[in-house]
């Protein structure tokens, strides 16, 4: 007890430094709220963009029940989701573990593996990604050396999302820089000592590795959640903007997006928005939830 | 190698900040920046003007505009152009922030889109602005009841090519492509493929481009939309055309499902048919140089199966685009003598080309029509001759048209992986146009 209270001023005093650093992002705050609130008053208007909106009251929310086009989206978006995120977790904590053993030339391998998450989004990427996947592409080419029929991985929707999913977990880069720099701070004593009590390798990652990792996997889990809740892009791109083949690309976003930009109804797309964000906010509390039972915080 | 405890650490509270902070970045609207129009620095007026297409139309266009502008010196055209799709997005959403362009192009199925909210200045207020020169059947692509509110800024249609080079090589016939019919396709298709053992396929059309299912449809004596915007097509109209694509995928006359994708572009370059991957497609007649060069320099342009089966013509005098004026226009006469200009210039014709498709103006039309290059002038005449013919009219799509892109791409697919029969998918595409429609 008696340490608490210098602790607590030491961090007082450290604080208005963070708020100066903060400074940029209170200026580009103001340009935010502006358009928050307009959406959350359009939400409950019919807006079709050209004419001044008109207040609808819930009609928006009420006609999303029976929107067939909304509940394909909905689908595609958490399919998405559930399997692209643990699955790319899985692969960067894994090759963040193979990294952390002390490989020659990590720098060079970290960048490697970093590149495709700055790139993965971004529209040449999507391209390129098409090219690859296409009906005769690179892909299906090499397939055909091993004597596969590859299928229509872009055209095909039974195929389509699985090849978005593959491009998500191809940029695993991000959490897999965070994971490194966490596992470098799990202290090597504790391994020692697990040693020299004769725990496995597989013991050693269950009982040290994963609860001392946990917040740093709890951290990713958030980001990418959101992030993937967000996805627009890359189906985007894909299916130049319609979602296909057949409805088995449309995320939320992009259905969002094409109600208030092609379709002229930008009245349901604030109220989408405004789903979307409750979406988020549900799992994203369910996380933090959830944590207090998973996550080991060492302090 | 750091001791763990003089690291920074990650604690409930900062993940709890850092999660909130970057969420909540994440979920808000990303603000639109506007561009820019409205007075120069030198005095003089400035227009903006907005339209899609490709680096080769943007130079057309300049030279078009310094004609403009050398003969106006008071004003000052600024111009900005892109693809059509971002472009479609990126008009509504300057509408919206109540910044739009003096002139732009606007897209046939969205004329009404803009015209039924009172966006746009109704042209036939206007005396500044000659129509005269221009057929009815032009002039009424941008009519909707009584008022203007569109003037193509060209004339096209759509027509089918066929690569005279692979058919020469695999020893199969073109049909005459003044008289064939669907069924002459398809024998034509299955032989290409026949011959070529699989390696190129005879044909494809798409079947989730509406203007094409919009000209069987009129083959078949209905109306695909209704003078007064309503949906004509019939359900047994739109299931004979599912079936039509069917029956020539089993005989393999157009490629198996999955090997057409849907996104891959219009650029000639980028064509299955220029990758000699399908023998023949149908396009724009406007776009027949392009083609043209991306393939080798051998296509046949020929009209569309079944004009002269059926109980009427199906083909029909288009636009790839009409010049609207914003009704927010801060200097409306001096656009409509832009557009004016544009329309009724013969050098400014001259300078543009046929870019946009066959002037509108029937005395300019011919007068440039020998200058052109041979492809230009081959589609050129290809389309003056249907306008010497009695065909049915084009009129604006209904609003709400615009949503059928998706609508039938969507179905086309489903139609395509056999997951919807003909008759299913017949039935569905009636029921959501209608829904998308409904007034």
């Amino acid at each position: 007890m008696t340490e608490v209270l210098p602790r607590v001023r030491r961090r007082k005093r450290q604080d208005w430094a963070g708020y100066v650093f903060l400074l940029p992002w209170f200026g580009g705050l103001i340009f935010m709220i502006v358009p928050f609130v307009a959406s959350l008053y359009l939400a409950f208007t019919d807006y079709d963009l050209l004419t001044p909106p008109r207040w609808a009251g819930l009609a928006n929310f009420r006609e999303m029940l029976g929107d067939a086009t909304l509940h394909q989206s909905l689908k595609v978006t958490f399919v998405y989701t559930l399997v692209s995120v643990p699955l790319s977790l899985a692969v960067a904590l894994g090759v963040a573990m193979v990294l952390d053993r002390g490989v020659r030339g990590l720098a060079i391998y970290r960048s490697v593996y970093y590149l495709p998450s700055l790139l993965g989004g971004s529209v040449a990427i999507v391209m390129l990604w098409r090219y690859l996947f296409g009906y005769d592409g690179i892909v299906n080419d090499l397939l055909a050396t091993i004597g596969i029929t590859g299928p229509a991985w872009t055209t095909d929707p039974d195929y389509a999302l699985s090849t978005l999913i593959l491009l998500h977990v191809w940029t695993f880069g991000a959490p897999m820089v965070i994971f490194l720099a966490g596992l470098r701070q799990i202290p090597a004593m504790y391994y020692e000592a697990a040693q020299m009590d004769g725990a496995s390798k597989w013991r050693q990652f269950r009982s040290i590795t994963l609860p001392l990792l946990s917040p740093i996997i709890f951290f990713n889990l958030v980001q990418a959640l959101i992030a993937s809740f967000q996805t627009f892009t890359q189906s985007y791109v894909i299916s130049n903007g319609s979602g296909g083949p057949a409805g088995s690309t449309l995320f939320y976003n992009l259905y969002l997006y094409q109600k208030g930009f092609a379709e002229f109804d930008m009245g349901y797309a604030s109220s989408m928005a405004w789903l979307l964000l409750m979406i988020i906010a549900g799992f994203t509390a369910i996380n933090f939830l959830a944590a207090r039972y998973w996550v080991f915080y060492d302090n | 190698m750091n001791a763990p405890h003089d690291g920074p650490r990650l604690d409930r509270r900062r993940l709890l900040g850092l999660a909130g902070l970057t969420g909540l970045a994440a979920t808000l609207p990303a603000c639109g920046r506007g561009f820019g129009g409205g007075g120069g620095d030198d005095g003089k007026i400035e227009l903006n003007m907005v339209w899609w297409g490709d680096a080769q139309r943007a130079e057309l266009t300049a030279k078009a505009l310094d004609l403009f502008q050398k003969a106006n010196p008071g004003i000052k055209v600024s111009t900005e152009y892109q693809d059509s799709s971002p472009y479609k997005d990126k008009l509504a959403a300057r509408f919206a922030a109540g910044n739009p362009p003096d002139l732009m192009a606007m897209r046939f199925d969205s004329l009404r889109e803009y015209a039924d909210r009172g966006t746009l200045l109704d042209l036939s207020q206007h005396a500044g602005l000659d129509q005269s020169a221009l057929t009815d059947s032009a002039r009424a692509l941008g009519q909707v009841g009584a008022r203007s509110f569109g003037v193509p800024s060209g004339l096209n249609t759509i027509g089918y090519i066929v690569d005279k080079t692979l058919t020469d090589k695999y020893g199969v016939s073109i049909p005459d492509g003044d008289t064939w019919g669907w069924d002459d396709l398809a024998a034509f298709a299955k032989q290409v493929t026949k011959a070529s053992g699989g390696k190129v396929y005879g044909t494809n059309f798409e079947p989730w481009t509406v203007a094409n299912l919009l000209v069987f449809a009129r083959q078949r004596g209905e109306d695909f939309f209704t003078p007064d915007g309503r949906l004509g097509a019939t359900e047994a109209t739109v299931t004979a055309w599912y079936q039509l694509v069917a029956d020539l995928r089993k005989a393999g006359g157009i490629p198996p499902a999955g090997f057409i994708d849907q996104n891959n572009g219009a650029s000639p370059a980028q064509s299955y048919l220029a990758k000699k991957a399908i023998a023949s497609q149908i396009i724009p007649t406007n776009g027949l140089l392009g083609f043209n060069q991306a393939c080798g320099g051998n296509l046949q342009l020929l009209r569309i199966p079944g004009e002269t089966r059926g109980p009427r013509r199906g083909q029909s005098v288009d636009t790839p685009a009409l010049w609207s004026i914003a009704a927010g226009s801060k200097h409306p006469a001096e656009t409509v003598k832009l557009l004016n200009f544009l329309i009724n210039d013969t050098e400014a014709a001259k300078a543009a080309g046929v870019t946009r498709g066959v002037p509108a103006n029937r005395t300019i039309a011919e007068a440039i029509g020998s200058g052109l290059e041979p492809d230009n002038r081959r589609s050129t005449e290809f389309l003056n001759k249907l306008q010497n013919e009695k065909l049915p009219a084009s009129y604006p799509y209904p609003v709400g048209a615009s949503k059928l892109t998706n609508i039938l791409k969507t179905i086309s697919t489903e139609a395509e992986f056999g997951r919807m029969s003909p008759t299913e998918a017949g039935n569905q595409f009636i029921t959501e146009a209608r829904k998308a429609i409904a007034p």
